[in-house]
């Protein structure tokens, strides 16, 4: 039992006084000295440590000494402490019992005839959902508006073949497309795709002996390229995670295509020679005019994934 | 001498008696006094400071921020004019650029102290969890923070950033292509992009922060601070002091210290932009912030190739790590706090930090491979 404010305190040869105040240990969260003041004895009030303490009943303090002992303890320095309400010291107002008793505040007379208080609580929670919820969907479509396009299909001047010089020796193609996004005005955006023109191992690595057909998500046939053409246009999206990769030489693979960010290795037929690509290269449909003039349908794959995604 | 026109001291001055109208109203020196007169367990410490000074370079970057707003567009075409316009044209518009490009730098750096600290001392246990959960939250927000932030200037390393950035995201199963597409308000960055990611920076994430950070301070205050991991109850007792004014004082001088790096920083290396964004790379090689460059890395490991491999090293991986961060407070239920006698904590964080500075390295030492 923690010693009460107000307690008379009695040594073994009478009464010296009341607790004044109680000092708590910070760390341990017990009382460590009760103040006593008031008595005959006690003009001055004196720290007694609680091991001085014999006995505590609800309202009386019994200490071990006599009052002579009492009288020799050291006199209570006030500014040597600070209350509780000054300090912020966690769940130590919680341990404190120490108060002469409740503290009371009349319960107002309209709330002592309300029963169903749960049930309000809940009904508060249900409107606010009924609030909410509702909002959920058309919030997400909101957002949503832009996410899906259909893709474009239309062929692309890039450039001329004249500026190939030799076979299987990957060539940029820079190009501008224009697009035109939601309210924006329309803008041109710089791509480059890289062409290739394939000796016939290399075509034979890159078609196996099939044409390559590109289909809509629907099925639809778009476009094939020829098996026996021997324009290439690869995406210049590197398949691993969207990087732009080089015609580069490399110390003991030769010519190859490398992507500066995670060092995915192909080689003039797209395969993956060394890094953590997925997937090879990705041939995008190509067309070649009898000038020379190469016209490509502009299309972007997702990186990282095994198949061909396309997402423009 | 007529002495009686003196006013007498006791008196209150105008100053005071506003002071008192308020603190009727408010409770200034209630609330004063409980700010203050925390008692921090063993003394104040050095260790103790990257707490106030995350909060210092949270506010900084939320006023200069501000201020970079003033000037700034999020448009596809106006954006990266705008941060042009904002460096060589706008009087000291360079160094706030810097000063907030370089925070963000800092912020990232006194994270990591600061969970390697609370790590180290075992301050996450019981009962402080909660603190520790909260913490990982606002952990994700400074990474946000660093990864929308990027793109806003829209040159080639803000765009490259984001898309290599969103195609990681993508990698996550179900749900990747549906974020990715959100996040980027469409198949490729563009516009919605920067509206999105502007949004996000600007409103979404400090709103969070703020309530969080909040919420990270009322539980630490709720559980109080824990102290030093050894030392008896009594020598603990007699080395307490209260948070004002020795704490005080060296979070002051820790927020000092990190203001004149921070100014030093973006005074000699000023913010250059690179061209302005757009999907043909040119001659850049894209490389993240330095302090991803160990994700960077570690994602050329041979190891993560393909498709299952790419999961794994993007999305897997780094999920787990932070998964088990989450769960570390409930598995580790051992009250023992001295870092000397958790050997298995101890060999823990000095793996993470040595493969972070390895792989690290290792990026830089690849740059020359590719020149």
């Amino acid at each position: 039992m923690q010693p009460k404010l107000k307690s008379t305190v009695r040594c073994t040869d009478g009464e010296v006084g009341e607790v004044r105040r109680v000092i708590m240990d910070p760390l341990s969260h017990e009382i460590s000295h009760i103040v006593v003041g008031g008595g005959t004895a006690a003009l001055v009030e004196r720290q007694v440590p609680m091991g001085q303490v014999q006995g505590v009943t609800d309202e009386v303090v019994t200490l071990r000494g006599t009052s002579a002992e009492f009288t020799a303890l050291p006199a209570f320095k006030r500014d040597e402490y600070v209350t509780t309400h000054e300090v912020e010291i966690a769940h130590l107002e919680e341990r404190i019992h120490v108060t002469p008793g409740e503290v009371l505040v009349p319960f107002p007379e309209l709330e002592r005839s309300v029963k169903r208080r749960t049930f309000f609580a809940n009904f508060t929670h249900a409107i606010g959902f009924l609030i909410g919820f509702p909002l959920a969907f058309p919030v997400l479509r909101y957002l949503m508006k832009p996410m899906y396009s259909p893709f474009d299909n239309d062929w692309l001047k890039i450039g001329n073949s004249s500026k190939i010089k030799q076979d299987d020796v990957g060539v940029q193609f820079k190009y501008k497309r224009k697009i035109k996004e939601a309210y924006m005005p329309e803008q041109e955006i710089d791509k480059n795709v890289w062409v290739l023109k394939a000796t016939p191992k290399v075509l034979e690595t890159i078609y196996q002996g099939k044409d390559m057909e590109f289909r809509d998500s629907a099925g639809k046939h778009i476009w094939t390229n020829k098996k026996d053409v021997p324009y290439i246009a690869y995406s210049g999206k590197c398949p691993h995670l969207g990087c732009g990769f080089k015609w580069r030489t490399h110390k003991t693979l030769g010519q190859v295509f490398l992507c500066p960010c995670h060092l995915s290795i192909y080689d003039a037929a797209g395969k993956v020679l060394d890094g953590p690509a997925p997937r090879p290269l990705d041939p995008l449909p190509i067309k070649v005019t009898a000038t020379g003039d190469i016209t490509i349908i502009d299309m972007e794959f997702k990186a990282g994934t095994k198949a061909q995604v396309r997402i423009v | 001498m007529d002495t009686t026109t003196q006013p007498t001291t006791t008196q209150p001055s105008v100053i005071e008696k506003v002071f008192d109208f308020v603190d009727e109203r408010v409770g200034l020196k209630t609330l004063q006094a409980k700010m203050l007169n925390e008692p921090v367990p063993g003394g104040s410490r050095w260790a103790y400071v990257f707490g106030s000074v995350l909060l210092f370079i949270f506010i900084m970057q939320a006023v200069t921020g501000i201020l970079l707003m003033f000037y700034y567009v999020p448009t596809a075409d106006h954006a990266y004019a705008s941060t042009q316009y904002i460096i060589h044209s706008v009087d000291y518009g360079w160094f706030l650029l810097s000063y907030h490009f370089w925070g963000s730098t800092a912020m990232v750096v006194c994270v990591f102290a600061h969970m390697s600290q609370v790590f180290l001392w075992g301050a996450y246990k019981k009962p402080r969890e909660l603190i520790w959960l909260v913490g990982l939250a606002l952990f994700g927000i400074v990474m946000g923070f660093g990864f929308t932030g990027y793109l806003l200037p829209w040159d080639q390393r803000a765009y490259w950033a984001t898309t290599v950035g969103v195609e990681i995201m993508d990698k996550t199963p179900v749900l990747g292509d549906f974020m990715a597409r959100f996040l980027k308000g469409g198949a490729t960055p563009g516009q919605m992009t920067l509206s999105r990611f502007f949004v996000i920076h600007v409103m979404v994430l400090p709103a969070a922060l703020m309530g969080l950070a909040g919420l990270h301070l009322f539980l630490f205050r709720k559980a109080g601070p824990a102290g030093p991991f050894r030392g008896s109850v009594e020598e603990i007792k007699a080395k307490t002091d209260y948070f004002f004014p020795r704490q005080i004082w060296k979070d002051i001088v820790g927020m000092v210290a990190v203001f004149l790096a921070i100014c030093s920083l973006a005074f000699w290396e000023p913010i250059v932009l690179l061209e302005e964004a757009t999907p043909d790379p040119g001659d850049y090689h894209p490389e993240p912030e330095w302090y991803f460059l160990f994700l960077f890395q570690l994602l050329r490991l041979k190891v993560f190739a393909g498709e299952f491999g790419q999961f794994l090293g993007a999305i897997a991986l780094p999920g787990i790590f932070m998964a088990l961060l989450a769960a570390l407070p409930f598995i580790d239920r051992d009250p023992e706090r001295n870092i000397f006698k958790r050997p298995i904590a101890l060999i823990s964080w000095i793996v993470v930090m040595a493969s972070i500075l390895i792989f690290t390295v290792a990026a830089i030492i690849n740059r020359e491979f590719l020149e």
